[in-house]
């Protein structure tokens, strides 16, 4: 090494590396064996999807890129009165949505918990009832209530409501199984009934938490509720897809605006909220 | 003697009093709000039952499943899988640079650091579906813009959650690299990745499997996928198909939602 101070990189000889260990082994092999999988995958899909038509792609591009710059640097003030109506009616939805489902998943997440029916066994009912609401999106349940009690509102509400459910029961089961027994042997130990511990040991430990994940549940069906319009589910969606369908940009960009400050108030006002509750 | 017992529970601490009427307020706001809401969406409770009701008998419509229509599905499905496997990719990809500047210990310099930040929040508020609906009246038909629009999802989501890893690093390793002289991406290549990398990969994979739920539905706007037969079959009130439609659409999800976190509970 003292042989060549100029030279500090020169040649290792390959033959005095030693070699890696085992498991390092493996698991470099497992990661070459991930990264040619994406490899893969992604050629795979590129294949799929190849029959892009990228000529019509490019001429469209080329027509709808200016008036939609354009648009969106113009907001047309004129629809604001009617945009922010239909913003207060997709919060309003948003907020009876959430209510709806915080509400019913109490019930649920209790036959859903672990701890409170007797072992993981028990509680494989609930389980399935919530995994099953919760693989469809909330625009899934809006097309079928749409199909079935006709447009409005209503069956955007209750497409909220029922994924809420989904969602709001499994974080509430997920929580009442995190529940530290302590207090609640503390209590039973001074001669205090179940009914008892439950109210003065569990409630209070879980209480914060459930009302966290509602606000949050909250902050996403308010995004949710903007876009059940599109499939007349009631909410802001209506009046944009008509707009977006004739491409008048200037009353999208205006909409588009009253969407992104609704989203973003409610987003800082629900976190500071939640951060003073947990 | 035994002790006075009243005088003791006298003593019991009150919880002060400012936290006590922040609990009230936010209570009163929100019955206020649950009232005002119901009031201006006319929303009755028999509404409750009553659609309930009939979305349940509406069930009735689906019954027999036709599954001669299932030869039509695959396709769809494929190009949904795909839609929401490139969206991840790209979305995972281009969101690693803003990831690392809305990262207060990675972040170049402030100014960089809230551009970023501020970008991400109002790429986040809007919905993927509605990005997709501007596409398609951009670009064109087809998967192209559901591709784009689950891209810039990612991309937004990605960037918001995966800084709060980044910023929950050990700082020790971060500044023993830069003690040593190395640059800011050798500090995070050296110091910050090996630190999130299980995690970030399991959040990932976890936008993936959201992902593979939205784009299900873009189609409902043209941009490709097995909503868009979805759509016809609606159109159609083909209600035997669409139930066929939405067995297999389950099956599929729910299967890579195990093996995603299947992967995940390994990881982590």
């Amino acid at each position: 090494m003292a042989g060549k101070p100029h030279k500090p990189r020169r040649k290792i000889d390959p033959a005095t590396i030693p070699p890696l260990p085992p498991h390092a082994r493996r698991a470099q092999l497992f990661q070459y064996g991930v990264a040619l999988l994406l490899v893969g995958l992604t050629v795979l899909s590129l294949a799929l999807l190849g029959d892009i038509d990228w000529a019509r792609v490019a001429g469209r591009l080329e027509r709808n890129l200016g008036p939609f710059v354009r648009g969106f640097s113009n907001p047309d003030v004129g629809i604001f009165s009617r945009a922010f109506d239909a913003m207060m009616e997709t919060l309003y939805m948003a907020v009876i949505g959430t209510a709806i489902g915080g509400v019913l998943a109490v019930p649920l997440s209790f036959i859903s918990a672990a701890n409170l029916m007797g072992g993981s066994r028990g509680a494989i009912p609930g389980r399935s009832i919530l995994a099953g609401v919760r693989v469809f999106p909330e625009l899934l349940f809006a097309i079928i209530f749409v199909a079935s009690i006709g447009p409005g509102a209503v069956a955007g509400i209750m497409a909220l409501g029922v994924n809420s459910v989904g969602f709001l029961g499994k974080m509430f089961s997920d929580i009442i199984e995190s529940v530290d027994p302590g207090p609640g042997e503390a209590l039973r130990s001074t001669g205090a009934t179940p009914i008892h511990s439950f109210f003065y040991a569990v409630i209070p430990q879980v209480t914060p938490e459930f009302a966290s994940n509602v606000l949050y549940r909250f902050e996403i069906n308010l995004r949710a509720a903007s876009i059940l319009g599109l499939v007349g589910a009631g909410g802001i969606g209506g009046l944009l897809i008509q707009r977006i369908q004739f491409r008048r940009w200037e009353e999208i960009s205006m909409i588009l605006i009253i969407i992104i400050a609704f989203v973003v108030v409610v987003d800082v006002l629900s976190s500071f909220i939640r951060r003073r509750l947990v | 003697m035994l002790p006075n017992v009243e005088r003791q529970t006298a003593d019991v601490p009150k919880r002060a009093l400012l936290p006590r009427l922040f609990n009230w307020t936010v209570w009163v706001a929100f019955l206020l709000l649950l009232y005002i809401s119901v009031v201006q969406t006319e929303f009755r409770f028999d509404d409750l039952w009553g659609s309930t009701r009939d979305f349940v008998l509406f069930f009735g419509n689906f019954w027999p499943p036709d599954w001669r229509a299932l030869p039509e599905i695959w396709g769809p499905l494929v190009e949904t899988l795909v839609m929401a496997y490139l969206g991840t990719l790209f979305g995972v990809i281009l969101g690693v640079p803003w990831l690392f500047w809305s990262s207060r210990n990675t972040a170049p310099n402030v100014v960089l650091m809230w551009f970023s930040r501020i970008f991400m929040t109002v790429l986040r508020s809007v919905p993927d579906l509605l990005y997709a609906a501007v596409l398609v009246a951009i670009l064109s038909l087809g998967p192209l813009p559901g591709v784009v629009a689950i891209t810039i999802f990612t991309l937004s989501i990605l960037a918001k959650l995966g800084s709060e890893y980044v910023e929950a690093v050990d700082p020790g390793p971060l500044e023993a690299l830069r003690a040593s002289g190395a640059s800011g991406t050798h500090v995070i290549v050296y110091g910050v990745v090996p630190q999130v990398a299980a995690s970030m990969i399991s959040y990932i994979l976890y936008i993936f499997e959201v992902n593979v739920r939205a784009s299900t539905v873009l189609g409902f706007v043209g941009a490709g996928g097995i909503g868009q037969t979805l759509f016809t079959y609606i159109s159609l009130f083909d209600y035997p198909a669409i139930a066929v439609l939405l067995i297999i659409t389950f099956v599929v999800v729910a299967m890579i939602d195990t093996v995603s976190a299947f992967v995940r509970a390994r990881l982590t």
